[in-house]
Protein backbone atom coordinates (compact mmCIF):
# COMPACT_ATOMS: atom_id res chain seq x y z
CA UNK A 1 0.00 0.00 0.00
CA UNK A 2 1.61 3.08 -1.24
CA UNK A 3 0.50 6.04 1.27
CA UNK A 4 2.28 8.65 -0.84
CA UNK A 5 0.03 8.00 -3.69
CA UNK A 6 -3.09 7.56 -1.81
CA UNK A 7 -2.79 11.06 -0.45
CA UNK A 8 -2.03 12.54 -3.60
CA UNK A 9 -5.17 10.64 -5.04
CA UNK A 10 -7.55 11.94 -1.86
CA UNK A 11 -8.77 15.24 -3.08
CA UNK A 12 -10.15 13.61 -6.41
CA UNK A 13 -11.77 11.04 -4.29
CA UNK A 14 -13.49 13.23 -1.90
CA UNK A 15 -14.86 15.80 -4.30
CA UNK A 16 -16.16 12.55 -6.02
CA UNK A 17 -17.47 11.42 -2.60
CA UNK A 18 -19.64 14.74 -3.02
CA UNK A 19 -21.33 13.53 -5.86
CA UNK A 20 -22.09 10.55 -3.70
CA UNK A 21 -23.48 12.76 -1.23
CA UNK A 22 -25.45 14.81 -3.34
CA UNK A 23 -26.83 11.92 -5.05
CA UNK A 24 -28.17 10.35 -1.99
CA UNK A 25 -29.48 13.46 -0.05
CA UNK A 26 -31.58 14.50 -3.01
CA UNK A 27 -32.89 10.78 -4.07
CA UNK A 28 -33.44 10.17 0.13
CA UNK A 29 -35.76 13.55 -0.40
CA UNK A 30 -37.72 12.92 -3.42
CA UNK A 31 -37.17 9.08 -2.32
CA UNK A 32 -39.03 9.87 0.62
CA UNK A 33 -41.86 12.32 -0.54
CA UNK A 34 -42.68 9.69 -3.57
CA UNK A 35 -43.10 7.25 -0.40
CA UNK A 36 -45.40 8.80 1.89
CA UNK A 37 -47.63 9.45 -1.27
CA UNK A 38 -47.14 5.49 -1.78
CA UNK A 39 -47.76 4.45 1.30
CA UNK A 40 -51.15 6.57 1.37
CA UNK A 41 -52.12 5.37 -1.85
CA UNK A 42 -51.83 2.33 -0.81
CA UNK A 43 -53.68 2.05 2.33
CA UNK A 44 -56.59 4.32 0.33
CA UNK A 45 -59.84 2.23 0.29
CA UNK A 46 -60.32 3.37 -3.52
CA UNK A 47 -59.48 0.35 -5.33
CA UNK A 48 -57.85 1.98 -8.68
CA UNK A 49 -55.42 3.95 -5.73
CA UNK A 50 -54.59 1.23 -4.44
CA UNK A 51 -53.69 -1.21 -7.12
CA UNK A 52 -52.06 1.40 -9.08
CA UNK A 53 -49.77 1.82 -5.54
CA UNK A 54 -49.60 -1.71 -5.82
CA UNK A 55 -48.31 -1.72 -9.41
CA UNK A 56 -45.63 0.72 -8.39
CA UNK A 57 -44.47 -1.52 -5.66
CA UNK A 58 -44.58 -4.53 -7.99
CA UNK A 59 -42.30 -2.85 -10.59
CA UNK A 60 -39.34 -1.31 -8.52
CA UNK A 61 -39.11 -4.14 -5.82
CA UNK A 62 -39.11 -6.77 -8.34
CA UNK A 63 -36.90 -5.75 -10.81
CA UNK A 64 -32.86 -4.67 -10.34
CA UNK A 65 -32.33 -1.22 -9.92
CA UNK A 66 -29.53 -1.39 -12.27
CA UNK A 67 -31.44 -2.04 -14.89
CA UNK A 68 -33.84 0.38 -13.67
CA UNK A 69 -30.90 2.87 -14.30
CA UNK A 70 -30.53 1.52 -17.48
CA UNK A 71 -34.17 1.65 -18.38
CA UNK A 72 -34.40 5.34 -17.53
CA UNK A 73 -30.35 6.58 -19.36
CA UNK A 74 -30.42 4.29 -22.51
CA UNK A 75 -33.87 3.10 -23.16
CA UNK A 76 -35.98 6.28 -22.87
CA UNK A 77 -34.00 7.95 -25.49
CA UNK A 78 -35.51 5.79 -28.45
CA UNK A 79 -38.64 7.47 -26.64
CA UNK A 80 -37.52 10.43 -27.48
CA UNK A 81 -36.63 11.31 -23.74
CA UNK A 82 -33.05 12.04 -23.10
CA UNK A 83 -32.01 12.34 -19.61
CA UNK A 84 -28.53 13.15 -18.22
CA UNK A 85 -26.64 11.07 -16.56
CA UNK A 86 -27.36 12.73 -13.43
CA UNK A 87 -30.96 13.16 -13.70
CA UNK A 88 -31.13 9.65 -14.88
CA UNK A 89 -29.65 8.49 -11.27
CA UNK A 90 -31.65 10.63 -9.22
CA UNK A 91 -34.87 9.57 -10.59
CA UNK A 92 -33.84 5.84 -10.72
CA UNK A 93 -32.42 6.18 -7.18
CA UNK A 94 -35.74 8.14 -6.06
CA UNK A 95 -37.82 6.01 -7.78
CA UNK A 96 -36.62 2.12 -6.37
CA UNK A 97 -36.15 3.88 -2.85
CA UNK A 98 -39.70 5.32 -2.70
CA UNK A 99 -40.67 1.41 -3.33
CA UNK A 100 -38.91 0.83 -0.51
CA UNK A 101 -39.34 3.27 2.34
CA UNK A 102 -43.08 3.47 0.88
CA UNK A 103 -43.64 -0.16 2.68
CA UNK A 104 -41.48 1.22 5.92
CA UNK A 105 -44.37 3.76 5.99
CA UNK A 106 -46.61 1.73 5.02
CA UNK A 107 -46.10 -0.61 7.81
CA UNK A 108 -45.71 2.17 10.32
CA UNK A 109 -48.99 3.87 9.60
CA UNK A 110 -51.17 0.79 10.41
CA UNK A 111 -49.66 -0.14 13.22
CA UNK A 112 -50.42 3.07 14.87
CA UNK A 113 -53.88 1.55 17.81
CA UNK A 114 -57.13 2.46 15.90
CA UNK A 115 -57.97 4.31 19.50
CA UNK A 116 -55.32 7.20 17.93
CA UNK A 117 -57.59 7.96 15.03
CA UNK A 118 -61.14 7.36 17.34
CA UNK A 119 -59.94 10.04 20.14
CA UNK A 120 -58.82 12.65 16.89
CA UNK A 121 -61.90 11.76 15.44
CA UNK A 122 -64.06 12.92 18.28
CA UNK A 123 -62.40 15.39 18.55
CA UNK A 124 -63.43 16.78 15.36
CA UNK A 125 -60.30 16.55 13.31
CA UNK A 126 -60.26 16.32 10.08
CA UNK A 127 -58.54 12.97 8.20
CA UNK A 128 -55.54 15.62 7.59
CA UNK A 129 -54.89 16.67 10.83
CA UNK A 130 -55.24 13.40 12.19
CA UNK A 131 -53.01 12.46 9.44
CA UNK A 132 -50.20 15.11 10.59
CA UNK A 133 -50.61 16.24 13.86
CA UNK A 134 -51.53 12.34 14.98
CA UNK A 135 -50.49 9.69 13.32
CA UNK A 136 -47.59 10.61 11.02
CA UNK A 137 -45.27 11.95 13.60
CA UNK A 138 -45.72 8.44 15.52
CA UNK A 139 -45.08 6.63 12.55
CA UNK A 140 -41.76 8.46 12.25
CA UNK A 141 -40.83 7.42 15.64
CA UNK A 142 -41.34 3.96 14.97
CA UNK A 143 -40.52 3.76 11.61
CA UNK A 144 -36.37 5.51 12.09
CA UNK A 145 -34.43 2.25 12.70
CA UNK A 146 -35.99 0.78 9.40
CA UNK A 147 -35.58 3.83 7.85
CA UNK A 148 -31.77 4.61 8.78
CA UNK A 149 -31.37 0.95 7.43
CA UNK A 150 -32.60 1.96 4.59
CA UNK A 151 -31.07 5.19 3.75
CA UNK A 152 -28.01 3.43 4.49
CA UNK A 153 -28.88 1.06 2.06
CA UNK A 154 -29.65 3.89 -0.35
CA UNK A 155 -26.05 5.53 0.14
CA UNK A 156 -24.18 2.44 -1.10
CA UNK A 157 -26.61 1.64 -4.22
CA UNK A 158 -25.31 5.44 -5.34
CA UNK A 159 -22.41 3.18 -6.52
CA UNK A 160 -24.69 1.63 -9.13
CA UNK A 161 -24.95 4.69 -10.72
CA UNK A 162 -21.62 4.40 -12.09
CA UNK A 163 -22.37 1.85 -14.98
CA UNK A 164 -24.33 4.83 -16.34
CA UNK A 165 -21.57 7.37 -16.77
CA UNK A 166 -22.04 9.19 -13.69
CA UNK A 167 -18.70 9.81 -11.75
CA UNK A 168 -18.92 9.51 -7.94
CA UNK A 169 -17.00 7.93 -5.84
CA UNK A 170 -16.90 4.16 -7.14
CA UNK A 171 -16.65 5.34 -10.60
CA UNK A 172 -13.81 7.64 -9.34
CA UNK A 173 -12.25 4.65 -8.04
CA UNK A 174 -12.63 2.58 -10.88
CA UNK A 175 -10.90 5.30 -13.04
CA UNK A 176 -8.20 6.06 -10.96
CA UNK A 177 -7.06 2.17 -10.68
CA UNK A 178 -7.49 1.65 -13.82
CA UNK A 179 -5.31 4.26 -15.14
CA UNK A 180 -2.38 3.88 -12.40
CA UNK A 181 -3.15 -0.09 -11.57
CA UNK A 182 -3.15 0.50 -7.89
CA UNK A 183 -6.26 -0.82 -7.08
CA UNK A 184 -5.53 -1.61 -3.85
CA UNK A 185 -4.76 1.94 -2.55
CA UNK A 186 -7.99 3.18 -4.52
CA UNK A 187 -10.25 0.77 -3.57
CA UNK A 188 -9.23 0.86 0.45
CA UNK A 189 -9.40 4.74 0.17
CA UNK A 190 -13.08 4.22 -1.41
CA UNK A 191 -14.04 2.06 1.23
CA UNK A 192 -13.04 3.82 4.02
CA UNK A 193 -14.82 7.12 2.64
CA UNK A 194 -18.05 4.85 2.43
CA UNK A 195 -17.50 3.85 5.68
CA UNK A 196 -17.31 7.13 7.34
CA UNK A 197 -20.63 8.20 5.40
CA UNK A 198 -22.43 5.50 6.72
CA UNK A 199 -21.04 5.97 10.25
CA UNK A 200 -22.41 9.62 9.99
CA UNK A 201 -25.67 8.19 8.94
CA UNK A 202 -26.15 5.82 11.72
CA UNK A 203 -24.77 8.10 13.83
CA UNK A 204 -27.12 10.68 12.70
CA UNK A 205 -29.65 8.47 12.74
CA UNK A 206 -29.54 6.92 16.55
CA UNK A 207 -29.29 10.50 17.62
CA UNK A 208 -32.89 11.21 16.08
CA UNK A 209 -33.74 7.97 17.31
CA UNK A 210 -33.01 9.12 21.21
CA UNK A 211 -33.54 12.57 20.55
CA UNK A 212 -37.71 11.02 19.81
CA UNK A 213 -37.79 8.63 22.36
CA UNK A 214 -38.80 10.97 25.19
CA UNK A 215 -41.87 9.67 25.07
CA UNK B 1 -87.80 17.86 24.25
CA UNK B 2 -85.24 16.58 25.71
CA UNK B 3 -81.05 17.36 25.20
CA UNK B 4 -80.63 14.17 23.15
CA UNK B 5 -83.10 12.26 22.16
CA UNK B 6 -82.41 8.35 20.43
CA UNK B 7 -85.17 6.72 18.47
CA UNK B 8 -84.81 2.64 17.75
CA UNK B 9 -81.11 2.77 17.40
CA UNK B 10 -80.56 -0.13 15.77
CA UNK B 11 -77.04 -1.95 14.57
CA UNK B 12 -75.68 -5.08 13.36
CA UNK B 13 -72.21 -6.67 12.78
CA UNK B 14 -72.26 -8.30 9.86
CA UNK B 15 -75.20 -11.23 10.20
CA UNK B 16 -74.99 -9.97 14.43
CA UNK B 17 -77.94 -7.81 15.24
CA UNK B 18 -75.95 -6.03 18.42
CA UNK B 19 -78.62 -2.90 19.32
CA UNK B 20 -82.41 -4.15 18.89
CA UNK B 21 -84.13 -0.43 19.45
CA UNK B 22 -82.68 1.15 21.47
CA UNK B 23 -84.71 4.51 22.32
CA UNK B 24 -83.28 6.88 25.45
CA UNK B 25 -84.15 10.61 26.17
CA UNK B 26 -81.10 12.11 27.95
CA UNK B 27 -82.43 15.86 29.57
CA UNK B 28 -79.67 18.67 30.27
CA UNK B 29 -78.03 17.55 33.49
CA UNK B 30 -78.60 13.60 33.30
CA UNK B 31 -76.19 11.33 34.97
CA UNK B 32 -77.32 8.23 32.82
CA UNK B 33 -75.27 5.27 33.81
CA UNK B 34 -75.64 1.89 31.28
CA UNK B 35 -74.68 -1.29 33.39
CA UNK B 36 -74.90 -4.88 31.83
CA UNK B 37 -73.03 -7.95 30.90
CA UNK B 38 -70.25 -8.00 28.78
CA UNK B 39 -70.88 -8.45 25.17
CA UNK B 40 -74.66 -6.59 25.78
CA UNK B 41 -74.31 -3.76 23.15
CA UNK B 42 -73.39 -0.56 25.48
CA UNK B 43 -69.99 0.65 23.83
CA UNK B 44 -71.97 -0.10 20.48
CA UNK B 45 -74.27 2.40 21.91
CA UNK B 46 -72.67 4.77 23.05
CA UNK B 47 -70.06 4.56 19.92
CA UNK B 48 -73.05 4.82 17.49
CA UNK B 49 -74.35 8.28 19.17
CA UNK B 50 -70.92 9.92 18.44
CA UNK B 51 -71.09 8.06 14.99
CA UNK B 52 -67.53 6.11 15.76
CA UNK B 53 -70.02 2.87 14.36
CA UNK B 54 -72.31 3.78 11.88
CA UNK B 55 -75.81 2.75 13.11
CA UNK B 56 -78.17 1.01 10.96
CA UNK B 57 -81.24 2.18 11.71
CA UNK B 58 -83.47 4.60 14.27
CA UNK B 59 -82.40 8.43 14.58
CA UNK B 60 -79.68 10.18 16.97
CA UNK B 61 -80.61 14.04 17.93
CA UNK B 62 -78.81 16.05 20.05
CA UNK B 63 -80.03 19.54 20.65
CA UNK B 64 -82.01 19.27 17.91
CA UNK B 65 -79.63 18.67 15.18
CA UNK B 66 -80.35 15.33 13.21
CA UNK B 67 -76.92 12.60 13.13
CA UNK B 68 -76.80 12.08 9.54
CA UNK B 69 -74.25 9.44 9.05
CA UNK B 70 -74.32 10.20 5.42
CA UNK B 71 -74.22 14.16 5.87
CA UNK B 72 -70.40 15.05 7.44
CA UNK B 73 -71.59 18.87 8.78
CA UNK B 74 -74.43 17.11 10.62
CA UNK B 75 -71.63 14.28 11.92
CA UNK B 76 -69.37 17.13 13.11
CA UNK B 77 -71.79 19.07 14.30
CA UNK B 78 -73.22 16.45 16.66
CA UNK B 79 -69.45 15.61 17.28
CA UNK B 80 -69.01 18.81 18.54
CA UNK B 81 -71.81 18.49 21.13
CA UNK B 82 -69.79 15.73 23.00
CA UNK B 83 -67.21 14.79 24.03
CA UNK B 84 -65.92 10.60 24.61
CA UNK B 85 -63.35 8.73 27.40
CA UNK B 86 -62.19 6.03 26.25
CA UNK B 87 -61.83 2.70 28.82
CA UNK B 88 -58.29 3.12 27.04
CA UNK B 89 -57.60 6.45 27.30
CA UNK B 90 -56.29 6.54 23.70
CA UNK B 91 -54.09 9.92 24.97
CA UNK B 92 -51.70 11.06 22.03
CA UNK B 93 -48.56 9.46 23.42
CA UNK B 94 -46.13 12.00 21.31
CA UNK B 95 -47.46 15.27 22.86
CA UNK B 96 -47.65 16.26 26.24
CA UNK B 97 -49.84 16.60 28.21
CA UNK B 98 -50.31 20.14 27.75
CA UNK B 99 -50.84 19.61 24.53
CA UNK B 100 -52.46 17.23 24.56
CA UNK B 101 -55.26 19.07 25.78
CA UNK B 102 -54.68 22.10 23.70
CA UNK B 103 -53.87 20.30 20.55
CA UNK B 104 -58.23 19.90 19.47
CA UNK B 105 -59.04 23.38 20.48
CA UNK B 106 -56.33 24.99 18.42
CA UNK B 107 -56.50 22.79 15.05
CA UNK B 108 -60.26 22.75 14.98
CA UNK B 109 -61.49 25.45 16.21
CA UNK B 110 -58.35 27.61 15.50
CA UNK B 111 -58.54 29.11 18.71
CA UNK B 112 -55.15 30.81 19.69
CA UNK B 113 -52.63 29.63 21.40
CA UNK B 114 -52.13 32.15 24.69
CA UNK B 115 -56.13 31.81 25.36
CA UNK B 116 -56.09 27.89 24.86
CA UNK B 117 -52.94 27.55 26.67
CA UNK B 118 -54.61 29.06 29.85
CA UNK B 119 -57.55 27.40 29.62
CA UNK B 120 -55.90 24.00 29.08
CA UNK B 121 -54.61 24.71 32.69
CA UNK B 122 -56.92 25.69 34.37
CA UNK B 123 -58.45 22.43 33.09
CA UNK B 124 -55.36 20.60 34.26
CA UNK B 125 -55.94 22.16 37.74
CA UNK B 126 -59.62 20.72 37.49
CA UNK B 127 -58.84 17.26 36.94
CA UNK B 128 -55.71 17.31 39.83
CA UNK B 129 -52.76 17.73 37.45
CA UNK B 130 -51.45 21.21 37.35
CA UNK B 131 -47.80 20.09 38.21
CA UNK B 132 -47.83 17.22 35.33
CA UNK B 133 -48.83 19.49 32.36
CA UNK B 134 -45.24 19.35 30.82
CA UNK B 135 -45.24 15.35 31.47
CA UNK B 136 -45.44 13.10 28.36
CA UNK B 137 -48.85 10.47 28.86
CA UNK B 138 -46.43 7.27 29.23
CA UNK B 139 -44.80 9.38 32.27
CA UNK B 140 -48.12 9.14 34.09
CA UNK B 141 -49.94 6.46 36.10
CA UNK B 142 -53.13 4.96 33.97
CA UNK B 143 -55.41 7.30 36.57
CA UNK B 144 -53.56 10.20 35.54
CA UNK B 145 -53.52 9.33 31.81
CA UNK B 146 -57.25 8.99 32.49
CA UNK B 147 -58.03 12.21 33.50
CA UNK B 148 -55.71 14.10 31.31
CA UNK B 149 -58.34 12.13 28.92
CA UNK B 150 -61.44 14.03 30.58
CA UNK B 151 -59.54 17.77 30.63
CA UNK B 152 -58.72 17.08 26.43
CA UNK B 153 -62.27 16.42 26.39
CA UNK B 154 -63.33 19.00 28.48
CA UNK B 155 -61.09 21.51 26.64
CA UNK B 156 -63.42 21.45 23.26
CA UNK B 157 -66.63 22.74 25.68
CA UNK B 158 -69.10 19.81 25.21
CA UNK B 159 -72.58 20.07 26.58
CA UNK B 160 -72.39 16.07 26.96
CA UNK B 161 -69.79 13.49 27.77
CA UNK B 162 -69.61 9.74 27.40
CA UNK B 163 -67.81 7.38 29.43
CA UNK B 164 -66.82 4.30 28.09
CA UNK B 165 -65.80 2.21 31.09
CA UNK B 166 -63.54 4.79 32.11
CA UNK B 167 -62.02 2.74 35.03
CA UNK B 168 -62.14 -0.61 33.50
CA UNK B 169 -58.11 -0.64 32.24
CA UNK B 170 -57.33 0.97 36.00
CA UNK B 171 -55.63 -0.64 38.43
CA UNK B 172 -58.02 -0.99 42.11
CA UNK B 173 -56.40 1.64 43.49
CA UNK B 174 -56.25 4.34 40.61
CA UNK B 175 -60.14 3.94 40.05
CA UNK B 176 -61.10 6.39 43.13
CA UNK B 177 -59.27 9.59 41.85
CA UNK B 178 -61.18 9.14 38.32
CA UNK B 179 -64.35 8.63 39.56
CA UNK B 180 -64.23 11.44 41.88
CA UNK B 181 -63.42 13.63 38.19
CA UNK B 182 -66.73 12.65 37.35
CA UNK B 183 -68.51 12.97 39.87
CA UNK B 184 -67.08 16.38 40.28
CA UNK B 185 -68.17 16.96 36.49
CA UNK B 186 -72.12 15.80 37.04
CA UNK B 187 -71.90 17.77 40.68
CA UNK B 188 -71.62 20.98 38.25
CA UNK B 189 -74.03 19.95 36.07
CA UNK B 190 -72.47 18.51 32.72
CA UNK B 191 -74.87 15.85 31.33
CA UNK B 192 -73.00 12.38 31.31
CA UNK B 193 -73.64 8.86 29.77
CA UNK B 194 -71.48 6.45 31.36
CA UNK B 195 -71.07 2.55 30.56
CA UNK B 196 -69.69 1.83 33.78
CA UNK B 197 -68.91 -1.79 35.67
CA UNK B 198 -68.76 0.41 39.02
CA UNK B 199 -71.85 -0.02 40.56
CA UNK B 200 -71.14 2.40 43.90
CA UNK B 201 -70.77 5.43 41.37
CA UNK B 202 -73.86 4.56 39.21
CA UNK B 203 -75.81 4.21 42.65
CA UNK B 204 -74.19 7.57 44.00
CA UNK B 205 -74.12 10.15 41.23
CA UNK B 206 -76.65 8.65 38.60
CA UNK B 207 -79.89 10.22 38.19
CA UNK B 208 -80.79 7.50 35.45
CA UNK B 209 -79.77 3.71 35.63
CA UNK B 210 -80.13 1.46 32.21
CA UNK B 211 -79.75 -1.74 32.39
CA UNK B 212 -78.63 -3.49 28.90
CA UNK B 213 -78.47 -7.07 27.89
CA UNK B 214 -78.35 -8.56 24.01
CA UNK B 215 -78.90 -5.72 22.62
CA UNK B 216 -81.98 -5.09 24.24
CA UNK B 217 -82.47 -2.24 27.33
CA UNK B 218 -84.22 -4.37 30.18
CA UNK B 219 -84.90 -1.92 32.42
CA UNK B 220 -84.22 1.67 33.04
CA UNK B 221 -85.10 3.53 36.20
CA UNK B 222 -83.93 5.58 38.71
CA UNK B 223 -80.55 4.02 41.00
CA UNK B 224 -82.84 3.26 43.87
CA UNK B 225 -85.32 1.53 41.83
CA UNK B 226 -82.72 -0.38 39.55
CA UNK B 227 -80.23 -1.36 42.87
CA UNK B 228 -83.07 -1.70 45.90
CA UNK B 229 -86.53 -2.88 43.88
CA UNK B 230 -85.64 -4.26 40.46
CA UNK B 231 -88.92 -5.43 38.28
CA UNK B 232 -86.95 -8.09 36.00
CA UNK B 233 -85.57 -10.81 37.27
CA UNK B 234 -82.28 -10.64 34.64
CA UNK B 235 -82.13 -7.27 36.07
CA UNK B 236 -81.63 -9.18 39.95
CA UNK B 237 -79.74 -11.87 38.94
CA UNK B 238 -77.08 -9.49 37.12
CA UNK B 239 -76.97 -7.25 40.15
CA UNK B 240 -76.74 -10.00 42.57
CA UNK B 241 -73.47 -11.64 40.73
CA UNK B 242 -71.43 -8.24 40.33
CA UNK B 243 -72.17 -7.30 43.90
CA UNK B 244 -71.53 -10.22 45.98
N1 LIG C 1 -66.24 -3.91 15.26
C1 LIG C 1 -66.97 -5.00 15.53
N2 LIG C 1 -67.12 -5.97 14.61
C2 LIG C 1 -67.85 -7.07 14.85
N3 LIG C 1 -68.51 -7.30 16.01
C3 LIG C 1 -68.41 -6.37 16.98
C4 LIG C 1 -67.64 -5.18 16.79
N4 LIG C 1 -67.73 -4.44 17.92
C5 LIG C 1 -68.51 -5.13 18.76
N5 LIG C 1 -68.93 -6.30 18.20
C6 LIG C 1 -69.82 -7.28 18.84
O1 LIG C 1 -70.97 -6.61 19.27
C7 LIG C 1 -71.39 -7.11 20.51
C8 LIG C 1 -71.50 -5.98 21.50
O2 LIG C 1 -70.21 -5.49 21.77
P1 LIG C 1 -69.94 -4.23 22.71
O3 LIG C 1 -70.78 -3.10 22.28
O4 LIG C 1 -68.49 -4.04 22.75
O5 LIG C 1 -70.47 -4.79 24.12
P2 LIG C 1 -70.17 -4.26 25.58
O6 LIG C 1 -69.53 -2.91 25.47
O7 LIG C 1 -71.50 -4.21 26.24
O8 LIG C 1 -69.28 -5.26 26.22
C9 LIG C 1 -70.41 -8.18 20.92
O9 LIG C 1 -70.96 -9.43 20.59
C10 LIG C 1 -69.21 -7.88 20.09
O10 LIG C 1 -68.53 -9.06 19.79
MG1 LIG D 1 -67.62 -2.30 26.11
Amino acid sequence: MNLQFTLSKLPTMLTASLMTIELTVLSLIFGTILAVIIAFMRISKNKLIKNIARFYLWIFRGTPLILQLFFLYYALPTWGITLSPFAAAVIGLSLNSAAYTAEIVRGGIISIHEGQYEAANVLGMTYRQTMFEIILPQTIRNILPAMGNQFIGMLKDTSLVSTIAMVELMRQAQLVGSATFKYTEVYITAALIYLLLTSVFSYVFSKMESKLSIY
Amino acid sequence: MPLMEIKELKKNFNSQTVLKNISLGVEKGDVVAIIGPSGAGKSTFLRCLINLERRDGGSVNVEGIELNPDDKKSVKKVQQKMGMVFQSFNLFPHMTVLKNVMIAPIKVKKIDKSIISEKAKNLLAKVGLSDRGDYYPSQLSGGQQQRVAIARALAMNPDIMLFDEPTSALDPELVGEVLKVMKKLADEGMTMIVVTHEMGFAREVANKVIFMEKGNVVEEGTPEKIFNNPSEKRTKEFLEKIIK
